[in-house]
């Protein structure tokens, strides 16, 4: 399944090609059509507003002053103010929150990444006796839901003196993105000319060599496509830390803010501002890397 | 598998290859047979025994969580909310998705911020998009039934999440909301397929609308509506997070889905070996569709490469 390929580029604007051509006929566009694209832009426009709707209200919320959230907490942008976030960092913890998802989430992307390209050039251009059936145990994992198994894994956790550590929830979370991301390099890898292992070879390469100083640099694309989407995958990843770390030293964000809201359901200005938080790092990476995140994102879309 | 074993290949070569090839998957296979296979073993022991998370000698009993999952009606009432948010939730997106393409689909200007827009929801945090929409759902100061004030239509207005008759269809609203646009993307990618000589050829001869986009643009599109129909309905059985953020499963089980009543007995109810059997029913239920999914997304990378 290399959709990879088929859907690389998404996010790359199809238009180029057409923009000479059509802007010409922009000049002498008719009225009529005229209208019809105005009217076509303003439903876009709509559309566009209720898709972002609730990003919006999480940022006026937010920065909004604490009496003001108390009387009318969700119109839009009725004052600003930074105390929310204030009492989101100091009173609810979201700093700590925020230290232990980049505590969980840089690790595991990492582990991932390298796990995965090591494991995808294997299967792309190492073949040996028994690949196949270590191929078909790692793909098993792209199609057995995590629920099949996170019942028994915690109880194997704690008999390893895993549950709730951090070393714990990191192996859990790479675990769950490693086969994807195998499968993801091995399309990558298989995309490579034989010939440029043949004359690396010819040279005196060797397979070590030819791995990490020919084949290595011609997919760190999409070794970075890899690392953005599995980082905003553990990021984002809710089961794992409500699991794995139930005792609450090690909570990230998602988890951190679930608490919150069960606890102090009332507190809505620091609930918004924790929610501001956790989004902002995602938000961010989106709109720098939107290829990469889309790519991986569809590609990836098979693990419900 | 991708490298034909070239039979020119020196033995020296291949011994050098046999030995890399082993050291690189190493750590990836102890990783998966740790954390993957053994729980997965052990999920099947779970469901053939009664652990209640202590003993560490359970009672082996058969089939009993078996044929107490049959029998249970609360296992049927969440499965029968599995199939709603499958068919609404599928449909959904589908078809809010399809429209959305064919209205960005020759727009130029602006093109790169509507994309932007409507695929933002997807990468969100669960829990972040489960927060916001519950006060977009609040029963007072909630923008739902504010809206619903202002064009008159007070006797609707409810607490969306909180009336056992409402509760699904308000967590699936926001499902919607947060899945489209990943639809979206993928139904404008197929749609650059579409020949645009034969769509102004058939403008030209008359062709209206609905007849290009039914005999047109939907054949070339097909193999990914199936695509995503398959992802959608795959991920519907395994749906846990945004429910348990929103609802909990509640009220009085209204939202409760197969995921949400495996964890409520595994990790609430201490009925381990019951809820590993639930978690398993819903594996059994998607592992057909994911591998049909699988054949189809090979089946579609093939035509990508040729194109």
């Amino acid at each position: 399944m290399t959709t990879t390929t088929a859907l690389k580029h998404i996010e790359t604007d199809p238009a180029p090609r057409r923009t000479a051509r059509v802007s010409r006929k922009d000049n002498g566009m008719s009225p009529r059509r005229r209208t019809a694209l105005t009217g076509k832009h303003l439903l876009l426009i709509v559309l566009s507003a209720v898709s972002l709707f609730p990003v919006i209200l999480v940022i006026s919320t937010a920065l909004k002053s604490e009496a003001e959230v108390r009387t009318d907490p969700f119109s839009l942008f009725t004052s600003f103010s930074l105390e929310n976030l204030q009492n989101a960092w100091v009173v609810g913890d979201f700093g700590s929150y925020l230290l232990n998802s980049i505590l969980l989430s840089v690790p595991s992307t990492l582990l991932v990444v390298v796990l995965s390209t090591m494991a995808g050039y294997t299967f792309a251009r190492l073949p040996f006796r028994g690949r196949t059936v270590a191929f078909y145990l790692v793909v098993l994992g792209l199609l057995v839901p995590f629920f099949a198994y996170m019942i028994p894994l915690y109880f194997q956790l704690r008999g390893l003196g895993l549950l709730d550590t951090l070393p714990g929830a990191i192996l859990v979370l790479t675990s769950t993105g490693v086969s994807f991301g195998t499968f993801f390099m091995r399309a990558f890898f298989s995309d490579l000319p034989l010939e440029l292992e043949q004359a690396a070879r010819m040279d005196g390469a060797s397979e070590w060599q030819i791995f990490v100083k020919v084949m290595l640099p011609l997919v760190s694309s999409g070794a970075g496509a890899l690392g953005v989407f599995t980082f905003i995958q553990n990021w984002n990843n809710f089961l794992v830390p409500l699991l794995y770390l139930p005792g609450g030293e090690f909570r990230p964000l998602t988890t951190g803010l679930y608490q919150f809201t069960g606890g102090r359901s009332l507190d809505i200005g620091p609930l918004a501002a924790g929610t501001l938080i956790t989004i902002i790092p995602v938000v961010v990476l989106f709109l720098v890397m939107q290829r990469q995140v889309a790519e991986g994102f569809i590609s990836g879309a098979v693990k419900g | 598998m991708s490298t034909p074993i070239s039979m020119t290949t020196p033995k020296v070569t291949r011994r050098a290859q046999t030995r890399l090839g082993i050291a690189l998957i190493s750590p990836l296979m102890l990783l998966v047979i740790v954390f993957f296979l053994f729980p997965l073993g052990n999920a099947i022991y779970y469901s053939f025994v009664d652990f209640d998370g202590i003993d560490p000698t359970p009672a082996f009993v058969g089939l009993q969580n078996y044929t107490r999952l049959l029998t249970d009606p609360e296992v049927w009432h969440a499965l029968g909310n599995n199939a709603i948010w499958i068919v609404i939730g599928t449909a959904g997106p589908l078809l809010i998705g399809l429209a959305q393409a064919l209205l960005l689909w020759k727009v130029r200007h602006a093109g790169v911020f509507y994309r932007l827009a409507f695929f933002l929801p997807y990468v969100l945090p669960q829990v972040a998009i489960g927060i916001v929409w519950g006060w977009i759902y609040d029963p007072v100061s909630g923008w739902v039934n504010k809206a619903l004030q202002v064009v008159g239509l007070d006797s609707l207005a409810t607490g969306w999440l909180g009336n056992p008759n409402t509760a699904l269809y308000a967590v699936l609203a926001t499902a919607i909301w947060a899945t489209t646009g990943f639809v979206l993307i993928i139904f404008l990618s197929a749609l650059r397929n579409v020949d645009g000589a034969l769509m102004d050829a058939s403008r030209l001869d008359g062709v209206n609308a609905v007849q290009q986009l039914v005999y047109i643009i939907l054949p070339q599109i097909m193999p990914v509506f199936l695509m995503v129909t398959t992802v959608t309905l795959v991920g519907g059985f395994s749906v846990f997070d945004i429910i348990f953020i929103m609802t909990g499963g509640g009220p009085a089980n209204a939202t409760n889905v197969i995921g949400t009543y495996a964890y409520t007995n595994a990790f609430q109810l201490s009925q381990i070996s019951y809820g590993t059997t639930l978690a398993l029913l819903i594996t059994a239920l998607s592992v057909p569709f994911a591998v049909a999914l699988n054949r189809l997304q090979r089946r579609l990378s093939l035509q990508g490469t040729g194109a």
